[in-house]
């Protein structure tokens, strides 16, 4: 049962590109149905537009990578045996 | 005591009392060794679903009426899950034959239910004290030389909250004259309780009390991270949200809990300290949600900590699989692991969509439930906060440690893959199960939550739906669009415990060295007087014996040689062994006052 899932795990990611196109195709649909179901009145004002939240998921991810990784862990990262010498 | 209230701790203490005392090849039996450390959490579940809240197990002790059993909504959600984690983590260690991880185990989720049906703030105290101790075992148990660095320091820090607890009840006694564990009101609240609150900080993890947790749990034993991520924090909430809902401090400490964690897991590499990191994240929802203080965000962070130890612990399992397989939790020396461990993948993915509060699974019916509360309570900043958290949950567990271990950019992982012992599926399967179908039935769960709201929280509308798969899809699309810069490296981010670190060192240099030039001196005093007066005392004793006394003693000088060796096997001058024997005692003691008391 391991290797039968284990191969169609092997079988999937061949085909990554396929994931890709469906990724970027859910997301439009999940745009698309924003716009026609939104809420009346919303708990913070602009949350009402259409893929508010996917606009603040996407903007807060991107920030909150590239921020931590390239301007503060430069700052606080240290070798592996920094407390060990 | 009351005989309709099995305390759901006994079973654990009795394990751990009788365990030492199996024969090993008894022991080495997997069917009786399961039997015996099956039966204390089933036990104690069955005790918790039968009970009838009131109050049961009143005990004199130190000459004050002690409460072991305070049965009521909010203690008995807590013993239910408490109870099943403890059952779930006792399956998954269930290959290991080290009697020290039952023992240390057992004791260790002893001291959590002990906290939870505690009545009063001395039974608190010694069942924290008990957790702290037996929980450094369990870090011991990984049984590498950088885990007992870890444990030395995790319980350092623990014996200092816990000192801030101990004053903090002592000095509220002196001025209230009771030992009652109630809720304190903000507005007219002592120093005494801000000690108290500061003691239980430490355990819950609040920042900047924090780094003993990224520090300890990546370096316990497999297991033992397994049971440690579900009692120690947790049971600081429980007694947050039973002594401290309402305090504002709490409400915006939490928050910050849960973006700072994910802004640390972030640019970690180690995949057990980045759920660590997780761990402080998530408990920042429950402080938050004690903080704002109404019903609903509290029963948002209740039901929070019930979602969080399953898929926590499911976490742990499925990290801890990857380290027992392959021997390294580093993301960086990792890659391609889905087609060697599919099932590990799987299972982690359930815990990891579930902890990103993805719709299904049961961290959607528990997150936003808080997050709502938040909203409705008018605190806007605090519920962005939440949210920002939610979006990098999904970025660091749900995306980035899954893809650098089980995927990367290596079709298949290198090294050699050590067989998973079927016992870990078995409890991988169980806990992966329940977070799936609390997701699919939050009644289930919802129904044990302890305060009464005017209109329930309503998960699974189509508008909440499409807002958390918005929020989730794009926080994904954010990842795939850093992919490369979020690649883990081998470093060490530096934390608080950087400054834990600097006090330790002048506390050092404040008390070791005048001791040390003390003990000096007093070496030297010793050797010119003390031992002059002893050649004497020697001569005259030395006379003494030769002429009557050599046949009388004899007998007793083999006896005095024996305990000699006995005492001289105890004093191995190894601190672990002194803190086993002192937590020996301390139980024994306690043990006797339960029994005649």
């Amino acid at each position: 049962m391991t290797q039968t899932f284990g191969r169609l795990l092997q079988h999937m990611r061949d085909r990554w590109k396929i994931w890709r196109i469906v990724f970027f195709v859910v997301l439009g649909v999940l745009v698309g149905i924003n716009v026609l179901i939104h809420p009346h009145h919303a708990e913070f004002g602009i949350d009402a537009y259409p893929g508010f939240w996917g606009l603040f998921g996407l903007v807060s991810g991107l920030a909150m990578v590239i921020i931590m990784k390239k301007i503060i862990q430069p700052l606080i990262a240290r070798k592996e045996d920094y407390y060990e010498r | 005591m009351s005989a309709s209230f099995l305390h759901p701790a006994m079973g654990f203490l009795a394990l751990a009392l009788v365990a030492p005392f199996v024969p090993r090849d008894l022991w080495r039996q997997k069917a009786l060794r399961a039997t015996l450390v099956l039966i204390p959490p089933l036990l104690a579940l069955f005790s918790v679903m039968t009970v009838k809240p009131g109050s049961y197990g009143l005990l004199h002790y130190l000459g004050q009426e002690l409460v072991l059993g305070r049965v009521d909504k909010l203690s008995l959600i807590f013993g239910q899950v408490f109870s099943i984690i403890a059952l779930i983590g006792m399956i998954y260690s269930l290959h290991m034959e080290e009697k020290t991880h039952y023992v240390t185990g057992a004791l260790y989720v002893a001291g959590g239910l002990g906290c939870v049906f505690a009545g009063d703030l001395i039974t608190v105290f010694i069942f924290w004290e008990l957790m702290s101790i037996s929980s450094v075992f369990l870090i011991w148990g990984a049984g590498t030389r950088e885990s007992v660095l870890a444990g030395f320091r995790y319980f350092m820090y623990h014996t200092v909250g816990g000192l801030f607890l101990l004053a903090g009840l002592f000095l509220k006694y002196k001025a209230t004259g009771s030992f009652a564990f109630d809720w304190a009101a903000p507005d007219v609240a002592r120093y005494y309780d801000w000690l108290i609150l500061t003691g239980f900080c430490v355990n819950a993890a609040v920042v900047p009390l924090h780094a003993w947790l990224p520090d300890a749990y990546p370096r316990a034993s497999v297991a033992g991270a397994v049971f440690m991520c579900a009692f120690t924090t947790k049971t600081a909430v429980y007694v947050l949200c039973r002594g401290f809902h309402g305090w504002n401090v709490l409400a915006i400490a939490g928050t910050i809990m849960a973006v700072y964690g994910v802004l640390y897991a972030c640019i970690e590499n180690n995949a057990r300290r980045i759920l660590a990191y997780h761990i402080v994240s998530q408990v920042g929802y429950m402080v938050a949600g004690i903080g704002i203080g109404t019903a609903m965000t509290m029963n948002g962070a209740v039901a929070h900590a019930y979602a969080h130890i399953l898929y926590k612990g499911l976490l742990f399992m499925g990290t801890g699989c990857i380290l027992y397989a392959v021997g390294t939790a580093r993301l960086d020396e990792l890659g391609g692991l889905a087609t060697r461990l599919p099932w590990v993948m799987f299972w982690y993915m359930v815990a990891a969509l579930s902890i990103s509060g993805m719709p299904l699974f049961n961290g959607f019916v528990t997150k936003n439930m808080t997050i709502f509360g938040a909203e409705e309570a008018h605190r806007m900043w605090l519920a962005i906060g939440m949210e920002v958290a939610a979006v990098g949950t999904f970025v660091s567990v749900g995306i980035k440690l899954p893809y650098f271990a089980f995927w990367g950019r290596k079709p298949e992982f290198p090294g050699t893959v050590r067989a998973i012992p079927r016992n870990m599926y078995v409890a991988m399967g169980i806990c992966g199960s329940l977070c799936i179908l609390q997701g699919l039935f939050p009644e289930m769960l919802y129904r044990y939550l302890p305060f009464a709201v005017e209109e329930p929280f309503r998960p699974w509308t189509v508008l909440r739906v499409l807002n958390a798969s918005l929020l989730l899809g794009f926080s994904g699309l954010a990842f795939y669009l850093t992919r490369v810069v979020i690649t883990p490296h081998a470093k060490v981010n530096l934390d608080f415990d950087f400054f834990y670190r600097w006090i330790g060192r002048l506390v050092l240099a404040a008390v070791c060295r005048p001791i040390a030039w003390l003990d000096d001196r007093w070496t030297k005093v010793y050797r010119t007087v003390g031992l002059r007066g002893l050649v004497k005392t020697g001569a005259g004793t030395a006379w003494f014996d030769r002429k009557g006394i050599d046949t009388v003693v004899d007998g007793s000088a083999y006896s005095v040689r024996n305990i000699g060796r006995a005492g001289a096997k105890l004093q191995s001058a190894q601190l672990q062994n002194y803190l086993a024997l002192a937590a020996v005692f301390g139980l024994g003691i306690f043990f006797l006052v339960w029994y005649l008391g």
